[in-house]
């Protein structure tokens, strides 16, 4: 099955505690809700392979602890990460409000700047909502990110971020291609047309 | 017979080719490709703007064809034109000659600085080549000449292809070709003479223009006009008058300055050689007619200094030899070396002199010794003769181990605290952490994953570089990498912290070895913590900043509590250790129960928050906010607690592995979590601890504020009050939270077990220095290397702002931080890097030498200076560059001056008037006769002359269309050239 896998893609789940990022990934993963989930310990991994654009691709999600005093954990799952979910609960202004220090977290510790993010609000199905859809849209488009509004309850959009997450970094092709065919600059060529050397047709007079 | 040896893959033509000849195949094959190109008919492009075969691009096609078992390729090369409207030839204009044709006449683009030759001697835009393939093959006989080249008349024909088809002949070096170009009615033969000794009549003008005259045999009087195009080309290559600068030094003055001429930390750069070889000044008429010029065997007019044009070049000596290129590429090839430290140095060499690992000091004392000499003279002097001796002989030839001074003098270096008045102390060294510059600059080893410009590490590879490059190669490299191991274990064993490494854990943007060495720090930090923690806890204070006795510390928490963990840790291996203590450990802190006296910790086992509350407090951080326990309303006090543990990039890596293999399955989870729960349990405890008698909602209240919800309620008597609750999912039965909860008991953090043991970290580091061999160094510190180099370079340019050179340096910097990084680069992707560094020191030493050459410094007039520094940045970007005001401007009488100086160098050597200063030189020059001949001198002989002729004239016959001519000829020493295209009326024969 595993054979016409195009790649493996890893992604992070962030955000501050409590605001869904485990409950997003098992609606995704598992398509349930499960109001009895506790809170993350450390960081968690589930895998699940999708299809975009007609190409397979096997995720290796990380679902981090939103929780301060696991955070010395989570550095090294930010190292070769390709894609970013960073989740908030729209029903808790704090959770957004925070967002910038999980930016900062992302700037310190992504070893690649190529990488792609994609905010989510979270919980649009509850009532007492406290960060507004464009809120959340014009800081997505402040720092470059992708940003869905999505109910880890409802299932709403939940399909949809991760879908678009990873269309996108298959779009970057850098993200996923293999390290060998990274193009490099040549200037080194440059360098030998420019400079004399050996007549091979093209030469000067003298 | 024919057809079966060779087998036809279109099917129609089988039959046509079963009696064919190679001849005819050999024909068809070339219309083949011509018309697999689309090279039929006439295409007319835009009239040729000038420069335009400089500016654009050329490009080309070939294919290979065969004449019997002869291979032959086919190349089409092209000028890239915007609107090659390829489809527009339907319309073929009866009387439009070939573009080819037109092209000969055109006075755009003569001479151009750099192009193919057949453009250099014809003019053309557009031309398709049949050459043999293989570079020895050559055709040399007349007869196979012929034949090739009736085969290119006939395949012209037969396709009505209108660009030129030229045939080589002879041998390759002799860029002999023949051609011919075709168009309705007209043809244009393209022939040439190429001789090594030039038949005298040839050599100026009046005798070519005879030649060209009789090769027409015009049958009209008078005979059209002939336009003229002349260029000489003059070669300067002695430049004593100009020394090579001092800027970029030479070896010796590199090494040969008294005053700290040779810093460790500080790296070389510019050419060894001047790395200008040659000024080619070409001196050009453009338009002239016959008759108004004289130039024959006893006489010319074509005084260089009154050429209306101007334009210059110059050579660039091949790969000079530069400096820094050299370094770096020094220091990789240390990549390769498969030996091991040992291997290198030979045990014996250590042994003898009586060190062992366990004495260590002997490395430090070395340092504390007071220096007879001030050690940077000493050393100086030193290196003076060990890089005049190395660089002489071939370097890395002889290897040897660091005599005690260099050692000292880089020791002294990278320890700078060794030598400060309070040696040694830890605390001192934090002070030579410089502080972090904001600077993009300084922030480069994010990109390039080396480190800071400030660090040890960084330090340490420009030091290893520099013993390689000039004190003992690759043995002084292992032997500096030995002292530099000794020298860390030195430091764990006696609590002395690592200057210039930031404190705090592994910084992960960082390559791989300085992590390494922050790990070692952050070792020695707790080392030194608990060990100074012990002195004083005799009285049993507490030490906010560093859990105390951690390791010795006995407890409570039973091996049962932890068994499945420690069980489920052998498993997955030896990568849990850094997340908790192994066993050995914890026994031994069990049999330690000194500390257990009076803490009551033994009631407290089965104790429910009541008994607990009778507890002393232990191990207080500070009050949280204005928050109380919800039980008794005492203060909520916030525990000293244990730092997490400090992680080294390959250490996460391993455990991420270990947490991805437990799957994705519940069971997979849950061990997950628990794996990881060894800081929650420790935080909980240490909170019990400080807060007697507390709940799991206290904890959580500071723990994870967001899982204690509040709501205000009505109570009974109407009043509204604050009424908490754990969120649902902590109240999940036996969740992860509540079950840690169970289990902990009060303890402070000082005197449970250790969450990260320093001593096994530090020996694991140690051992892992301890076993890198220089070739693993010197890919750990390679990125530093590239990292000062690319600095370097931008120090360098910075003195010279050449646009361009900084436009590649952003270039070096962005893609040499995509391949850094990567874990493991390919060598020819650094070895690209490298190359590239080498070029842009190369380009800023080329701009020093013409700067020097110029005397652009010297220039006194801003407006002057300005256009002259111009002039020699457009020396080094472009081809050829014009000269503005000829021998008349600026730059032109510096030109000359240049010429003069180098002509009277060779022609009176001995003469010391030859010296007197060239203004005055000038002054002298009386009549403009006398004067033209004093110029004539002041420049040697030509080393090219070449011209080009040019007429409209009918030929054969005097009714036929007058149709473009033009020869081109050019001697240079070695040989003479004519190139001639002559067209005819071909309808009327
Ligand atoms: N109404 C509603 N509740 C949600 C939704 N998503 C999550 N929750 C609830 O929010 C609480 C926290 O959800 P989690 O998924 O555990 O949050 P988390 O971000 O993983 O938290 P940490 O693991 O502590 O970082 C749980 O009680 C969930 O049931 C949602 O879309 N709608
Ligand atoms: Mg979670």
């Amino acid at each position: 099955m595993d054979e016409d896998v195009l790649t493996t893609l890893k992604i992070l789940i962030i955000g501050e505690s409590g605001v869904g990022k485990s409950s997003l990934l098992l609606r995704f993963t598992d398509d349930t809700f499960d109001p009895e989930l506790a809170a993350t310990i450390g960081v968690d991994f589930k895998v699940k392979t999708i299809s975009v654009d007609g190409n397979k691709a096997k995720l290796a999600i990380w679902d981090t602890a939103g929780q301060e005093r696991f955070r010395t954990l989570t550095p090294s799952y930010y190292r070769g990460a390709q894609g970013v979910i960073l989740v908030y609960d729209v029903t808790r202004r704090d959770t957004f409000v925070k967002l910038d220090n999980w930016l900062n977290e992302l700037e310190t510790y992504c070893t690649r700047n190529d990488i792609v993010n994609m905010l989510v609000g979270n919980k649009i199905d509850k009532e007492n909502r406290e960060v507004d859809r464009n809120e959340g849209l014009k800081f997505a488009r402040k720092h470059s990110m992708l940003f869905i509004e999505a109910s880890a309850k409802t299932c709403d959009g939940v399909q949809c971020a991760f879908e678009e997450l990873v269309e996108k970094i298959i779009q970057t092709p850098g993200l996923w291609e293999s390290e060998n065919q990274n193009k490099g600059v040549k200037l080194s060529q440059r360098e030998e047309v420019n400079g004399g050397g050996a007549c091979g047709g093209y030469c000067s007079v003298l | 017979m024919a057809a079966d040896s060779e087998p036809e893959s279109e099917v129609f033509e089988i039959t046509d080719f079963t009696t064919a000849s190679e001849w005819e195949r050999f024909i068809s094959k070339v219309e083949e490709v011509l018309n697999d190109w689309k090279l039929i008919g006439n295409s007319l492009g835009k009239p040729l703007e000038k420069g335009v075969f400089t500016s654009g691009t050329w490009e080309e096609k070939s294919d290979e064809i065969s004449f019997a078992d002869f291979k032959f390729s086919v190349t089409h090369h092209y000028l890239v034109q915007e609107s090659a409207d390829k489809e527009g030839k339907d319309e073929v204009l009866e009387d439009v000659i070939p573009q080819a044709m037109q092209d000969l006449l055109c006075m755009n683009n003569d001479f151009p600085p750099r192009a193919h030759c057949l453009v250099r001697w014809y003019g053309l835009r557009e031309f398709v080549v049949i050459a043999p393939a293989a570079n020895k093959d050559v055709v040399l006989s007349e007869s196979k000449c012929n034949l090739l080249l009736s085969s290119v008349s006939i395949a012209l024909g037969n396709t009505g292809c209108q660009v030129p088809l030229f045939v080589q002949i002879h041998h390759k070096w002799r860029r002999m070709y023949v051609g011919e170009c075709q168009g309705p009615g007209v043809r244009t033969d393209f022939e040439m003479v190429h001789l090594r000794k030039v038949p005298n009549q040839y050599t100026h003008l009046s005798g070519l223009l005879d030649i060209f005259k009789s090769k027409i045999g015009c049958p009209l009087t008078p005979l059209p006009p002939v336009s003229i195009a002349i260029r000489f080309t003059y070669v300067l290559q002695d430049w004593q008058q100009y020394f090579w600068p001092q800027q970029p030094p030479d070896i010796d003055a590199l090494v040969g300055g008294e005053v700290g001429g040779l810093e460790f930390g500080k790296l070389p750069f510019g050419a060894c050689e001047d790395p200008i070889s040659e000024l080619h000044l070409a001196t050009t008429w453009p338009h002239l007619t016959e008759g108004i010029i004289v130039d024959n065997d006893v006489y010319s007019d074509l005084d260089p200094l009154q050429a209306p044009h101007w334009s210059v070049r110059v050579r660039k000596a091949d790969n000079p030899q530069c400096l820094l290129g050299d370094f770096v590429t020094e220091f990789f090839k240390i990549c390769r070396r498969k030996e091991s430290t040992d291997e290198i140095l030979g045990r014996s060499t250590f042994e003898e002199e009586g060190r062992e690992i366990a004495d260590i000091s002997h490395a430090l004392s070395k340092l504390t010794e007071p220096a007879p000499v001030p050690i940077h003279k000493l050393s100086v002097s030193n290196m003076v003769h060990t890089a005049k001796k190395k660089i002489r002989k071939h370097r890395g030839v002889e290897e040897s181990p660091l005599n005690n001074d260099v050692l000292n003098t880089i020791l002294l270096f990278l320890f700078p605290d060794a030598a400060s008045e309070k040696p040694l102390d830890g605390t001192s060294s934090t002070d030579n952490n410089n502080p972090p510059s904001e600077s993009e600059e300084y922030n480069l080893y994010n990109q390039f994953k080396s480190a800071p410009s400030d660090s040890l590490t960084y330090k340490l590879a420009l030091c290893l570089c520099m013993i390689n490059f000039y004190h003992g190669g690759l043995k002084g490299v292992a032997h500096l990498w030995q002292e530099f191991v000794l020298e860390m274990r030195f430091r764990w064993e006696n609590n002395f912290l690592i200057p210039g490494l930031a404190s705090g854990p592994p910084d992960l943007r960082c390559c791989l070895l300085h992590q390494k060495l922050q790990m070692l720090n952050c070792c020695i930090e707790r080392k030194k913590a608990r060990d100074e923690g012990r002195k004083t806890s005799t009285s049993d204070n507490v030490t906010n900043t560093y859990p105390g006795d951690a390791g010795r510390a006995g407890d409570q928490l039973g091996p049962d509590n932890l068994k499945g963990t420690e069980k489920e840790k052998g498993e997955v291996g030896k990568s849990w250790d850094s997340w908790s203590d192994s066993e050995e450990e914890f026994f031994e802190c069990l049999s330690d129960t000194e500390e257990l006296k009076g803490n009551g910790q033994e009631s407290g086992k089965k104790g429910g928050p009541k008994e607990m509350a009778n507890l002393k407090p232990e191990g207080r951080l500070c009050q949280h906010g204005k928050l109380t326990l919800l039980h008794n309303g005492e203060p909520l006090y916030i525990p000293v607690t244990q730092e997490p543990a400090p992680m080294t990039e390959d250490l996460l890596e391993e455990q991420s592995e270990v947490l991805a293999k437990l799957g994705t399955s519940a069971e997979g989870a849950h061990l997950r979590a628990r794996m990881q729960s060894a800081c929650l349990l420790s935080d909980m405890e240490s909170f019990k601890a400080a807060n007697p008698g507390c709940f799991l909602e206290d904890f959580v209240r500071w723990y994870s504020p967001r899982d204690y919800i509040e709501e205000e309620v009505i109570d009974e008597k109407g009043n509204m009050v604050l009424k908490g609750e754990l969120s649902a999912r902590m109240k999940i039965p036996s969740n992860m939270w509540v079950e840690a909860w169970e289990t902990a008991k009060p303890i402070p953090a000082r005197r449970q077990r250790r969450l990260f043991d320093d001593t096994r970290e530090a020996e694991k580091v140690l051992h892992y220095l301890a076993v890198q061999k220089p070739a693993d160094l010197a890919r750990h510190l390679l990125p530093c290397v590239i990292h000062a180099a690319v600095l370097k370079v931008k120090e360098e340019e910075s003195l010279e702002n050449i646009s361009s050179v900084k436009k590649i340096i952003k270039q070096i910097i962005s893609h040499s931080s995509k391949v850094l990084h990567f874990p493991n680069p390919e060598d020819k992707k650094l070895e690209e890097i490298i190359h590239q560094i080498t070029n842009v020191e190369a380009m800023i030493a080329r701009a020093r030498s013409l700067k020097a050459k110029f005397g652009t410094e010297k220039c006194e007039q801003e407006e002057e200076k300005e256009d002259l520094e111009r002039f020699v940045s457009c020396l080094l970007e472009q081809p050829e560059v014009l000269v503005v005001g000829a021998g008349r401007g600026h730059a032109g009488k510096i030109i000359h001056k240049l010429f003069m100086n180098a002509q009277r160098l060779t022609e009176s050597s001995d003469e010391a008037a030859g010296m007197a200063p060239p203004e005055e030189e000038l002054k002298r020059m009386g009549s403009p006769e006398e004067r033209r001949q004093n110029s004539m001198s002041d420049f040697p002989p030509p080393a090219g002359r070449e011209l080009i002729l040019r007429s409209t004239v009918p030929r054969p016959a005097p009714y036929s269309r007058a149709l473009p001519q033009r020869m081109y000829s050019v001697l240079t020493k070695e040989d003479f050239r004519l190139a001639g295209a002559f067209s005819s009326d071909t309808s009327f024969f």
